[in-house]
């Protein structure tokens, strides 16, 4: 290199008229050559330096689904409100969803179609258009279809935007084959239980905020925030509610708890029969509710009687007193109890039992339909908007447990066990494409290897998503989707959050809060994406709907609302309400429909693994500042926990020379080692044989240049993994672990 | 130098075959020969006259620095991903390089454009060259790009597998390097 020649030199020196010449030559022919700016007369700061206030923004932070409004300054986000004029959640939004600027801001956000022309798992990217990449994901997809059958795709959706792509390919394509992290590893189980009992599905429909007792099973409020959730939860106990908890760990709510179960693990359905039977025997339950609504309760009260206190003490390992002391408390503020369905349930593979028996327990106090208990607000209605269901009949023959006539209580979808089992053995039938539209499977589905082993036997992946997740390394290719605070995609409407309050209604629809486009990147909303597939897959005829905006007017037009017109309204159309209560609900003490599918007629406790000597059970819950691995690339939430502490007993900890803030590892049964490390934390506040830490850390993918590496991921340590015979949903409790610290494995005392 | 800055920020542009042809090269070929830059205009003849499909290396290249990555994507090419703390977009110093933009009477096309993006400013500097406005460039240069443009030249170097941008960030530096 010649150094000594100077900028100024060579611009004396070359023949620059020349160079000039050939340079505006050369890129003549290129129509984006324009330059990316205009001529504008200079106006003085001010006239546009004004902040302008964008309505219409659903938070998608988690699934609650705040009313936002945001803050925005020449045509940049600044921050995140609540919209003032929401009844849900109001001014109030949390850390997250506060955080949502960061997102969008995002340097490793997704930006280009990508083509992997390097190895699955080990991806060289290949930027290329939107033509390109929905042209070779047309073809292959179609080749699939066309070799396989329409049940050769999976698709693992998540979130309000997967919604479209999924039913399409559920309705219009005709696979069985979709497995939403939402059913199968979280909350299915619930909704199913709770339909087998009570006819509802249950959401969260407490009335905390009225309540006189709430009860929680494993619910750590304030560690999981849901805004207008947490709002009943606070009001309830400000109201002076009594709070009784279980859980094996001292958790944010057993701070304010009345009284706390400290329970051992996977035993809880032998808890709440315990506490059935003590009811019925005691004569302390609502007798008139359950003359007038039970079903066979003579069978369910005859079926739990062996459920005695002594028995269940010595099950749950909790003090006999103590749980007699829990029904008397429930029976004293019957029928104002909250007893809450939970979210997060697929624990330990014995988990559909357990939600019939709280569906029981709420019927058994006559807690349906009144104050404080298991009540639904009356939301207001909407259209509905989609695909037509030209093959739903031919997904249905080929649903894996259909075949295979088990599960019989599965959620909507497919048991993701058996998606898995089928693509990774050929039987009954191929799988060979492979569609990730927002949900990370690497994460969010126990046994990482096979999930892998799976993803490599297809002969095709797509993959859409915001962020680059552990499972966009996986795709052949990958397509840049917009975000939440960019797109139209959902309409979020309900009650205000306090039944005391005057009943009203609202309708909100996600709107963009700032522009979709930019000159820097290319990213798409799902719907034109879905469309563009379907036009080239051959199935353009279907398409009902041309863009996500026209999706929302289109299901607005029942309520006689537009677009246009929630925006006059600041984001959110308002209407009287309706009186939520006084609406009972029949229960299934004992279900016939159960019996005949071959499954306990009543609730039953069954047993589940006890920990190995030495180990003890993994458990894992929410952090307030993060949504798992979702946020885990936000520097805001990151930095609030940048890592997340492994919780172990004191006394356990003193024996294994363990000091509170010490590094270490985990180790499995399976000997499955943690990939990082974690910070242990010393506490009395967890049983001898549970430790506990918070979900979604430590993910590989190193693209989350900030979440990469941080903290230890126990979806790597959940290798063994219980199937809930009802449901096929999965157990990722059942796992148990060891120390290691300094290389030195260190076994837990009991 | 207007030219100039415009082939740079053209050259920094996604490579496609509408533009990336053997014009194209034979400038920047006759560029480093005037420069004297020998063994870097020898490295880039050989990687694209080696192969038939000299193209898509230089798109993965291209992809790996400044798109999309595994382990990550290698140099975000905007300003405040260096200046700002946490290293997000649209930081504070891309609000001050498009409050210069205005202040020199220009406006991005699109309205939520990130306005420290390496083309926009290289695109900008050939304006305000256009315009003969020297003191104006020399300052947008000490103020907006010479912050940050080292870091993120030493990024693309530290971790660089084709010569071409190599040779092209070492261009970008040799005619917005401060001269005393
Ligand atoms: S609870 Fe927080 S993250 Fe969830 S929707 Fe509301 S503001 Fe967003």
């Amino acid at each position: 290199m010649a150094l000594n020649l100077t900028r100024r030199k060579f611009l004396q020196t070359a023949s620059l008229a020349a160079a000039s010449a050939a340079m505006s030559g050369c890129f003549a022919r290129q129509a984006n050559a324009s330059t990316p700016f205009v001529k504008k007369p200079f106006t003085a700061p001010g006239s546009f330096a004004g902040t302008k206030t964008a309505v219409g923004g659903v938070c998608e932070m988690c699934f609650w689904r705040c009313q936002l409004v945001g803050k925005v300054r020449d045509g940049k986000l600044v921050k995140l409100e609540g919209n003032p004029k929401s009844i849900d959640n109001g001014q109030s939004i949390c850390a997250r969803g506060n955080a949502g600027v960061k997102l969008l801001y995002d340097p490793d956000r997704l930006k280009f179609p990508m083509k992997n022309v390097g190895k699955r798992g080990a991806p060289e990217w290949k930027r290329i258009s939107w033509t390109e990449a929905l042209d070779e994901c047309a073809t292959k997809l179609k080749a699939v279809v066309d070799k396989h059958g329409p049940q050769g795709i999976a698709i693992f959706p998540h979130g309000s935007s997967a919604k479209y792509p999924m039913t399409f390919f559920e309705n219009v394509v005709g696979t069985p084959n979709n497995s939403e992290a939402s059913f199968f590893q979280c909350r299915g189980i619930r909704d199913t239980a709770y339909v087998a009992t009570l006819g509802v599905a249950p959401g969260e429909n407490v009335d905390m905020a009225n309540a006189k007792a709430i009860f929680l099973l494993g619910g750590h409020f304030g560690e999981n925030v849901h805004v207008s959730h947490l709002k009943r939860y606070l009001k309830g106990l400000e109201n002076g509610a009594k709070l009784i908890v279980v859980d094996p760990r001292f958790s944010a709510s057993v701070s304010k708890a009345d009284i706390w179960v400290k329970i051992k693990p996977g035993t809880d359905t032998a808890f709440l029969l315990a506490i059935m039977n003590y009811l019925i025997k005691e004569g302390k339950y609502d007798k008139k509710y359950v003359a007038e609504h039970g079903k066979g309760f003579d069978e369910f009260s005859k079926g739990i009687a062996h459920a005695t206190l002594k028995w269940a003490a010595k099950t749950c390992d909790v003090p006999e007193k103590q749980i007699k002391q829990v029904a008397d408390m429930l029976a004293a503020n019957a029928p104002n109890v909250s007893i809450h369905p939970g979210r997060h349930v697929s624990w330990h593979g014995n988990d559909f039992q357990r939600e019939r028996a709280l569906a029981c327990l709420t019927g058994l106090l006559g807690a349906i339909g009144v104050k404080g208990g298991f009540v639904a607000g009356k939301g207001p209605k909407t259209g509905k908007a989609g695909w037509p269901k030209p093959m739903a009949e031919h997904a249905e023959k080929f649903a894996l447990h259909k075949m295979a006539k088990v599960y019989k209580f599965s959620p909507p979808g497919t048991p993701t066990d058996l998606i898995r089992n089928a693509a990774v053995t050929g039987k009954p039938y191929a799988i060979k494409g492979f569609v990730a539209w927002g949900q990370n499977p690497i994460q969010t589905v126990p046994d990482q290897a096979l999930t892998i082993k799976m993803l490599e036997q297809m002969d095709f992946v797509m993959v859409c998503d915001v962020m680059p997740t552990d499972i966009t390394m996986y795709a052949d290719i990958l397509l840049p989707e917009s975000s939440y605070l960019e797109r139209y995609d959902h309409i979020q409407k309900g009650t205000q959050w306090n039944f005391a309050d005057p009943h009203q209604q609202f309708i909100s629809a996600r709107m963009p809060l700032v522009s979709p486009t930019a000159a820097d990147h290319e990213r798409k909303e799902s719907v034109w994406i879905m469309n563009e597939l379907a036009k080239r897959m051959g199935y353009g005829e279907h398409i009902k709907v041309k863009s996500a905006e026209d999706m929302i007017n289109t299901m607005l037009k029942d309520a006689n609302l537009t677009i246009e017109q929630l925006v006059k309204e600041d984001g959110i159309h308002l209407q009287p309400g309706v009186d939520p209560y006084g609406k009972a609900l029949d229960v299934e003490f004992h279900s016939a429909e159960l019996a005949e599918a071959g499954y306990p007629a009543i609730p039953t406790y069954v047993p589940v693994p006890e920990p190995p000597k030495g180990f003890a059970r993994l458990v894992y819950g929410r952090a307030p500042m993060h949504t798992f691995n979702r946020t885990q690339n936000n520097t805001w939430l990151h930095n609030e926990m940048p890592i997340n502490p492994v919780w172990l007993n004191d006394e356990c900890a003193k024996k294994m020379g363990l000091k509170d803030g010490d590094t270490i590892e985990l180790v499995n049964q399976d000997g499955v080692k943690s990939r990082t490390s974690s910070v242990v934390k010393v506490t009395p506040g967890i049983r001898k044989d549970t430790v506990y830490t918070a979900h979604g850390y430590g993910t590989m993918n190193k693209a989350m240049t900030v979440g990469v590496g941080a903290g230890i991921d126990d979806q790597s340590l959940i290798t063994k993994v219980a199937v809930d015979p009802e449901t096929g949903a999965h157990g990722m409790r059942n796992n148990f672990v060891k120390f290691i610290k300094n290389g030195k494995v260190l076994s837990i005392p009991a | 130098m207007a030219e100039i800055y415009r082939f740079l920020a053209q050259s920094m542009r996604y490579p496609t075959s509408d533009w990336m042809q053997a014009d194209y090269f034979s400038i920047l070929d006759a560029f480093l020969a005037e420069l004297g830059w020998d063994d870097e205009a020898q490295a880039l003849r050989q990687s694209i006259s080696d192969k038939t499909d000299w193209l898509e290396p230089i798109q993965v290249e291209h992809t790996r620095l400044f798109v999309n990555a595994i382990p990550k994507v290698v140099a975000p090419p905007y300003g405040s991903v260096y200046l700002s703390d946490d290293g997000m977009l649209y930081g504070p110093s891309a609000e001050k390089a498009k409050a210069f933009y205005r202040e020199q009477g220009f406006e991005l096309v699109g309205e939520s454009d990130i306005p420290d993006h390496i083309n926009f400013e290289l695109e900008f500097l050939a304006l305000l060259a256009e315009e003969g406005k020297t003191q104006e460039e020399e300052l947008f240069l000490q103020k907006h790009f010479r912050p940050w443009f080292p870091s993120f030249r030493a990024r693309v170097l530290a971790e660089v597998r084709h010569p071409y941008y190599r040779v092209l960030v070492n261009l970008i530096d040799f005619f917005i390097r401060e001269e005393l």
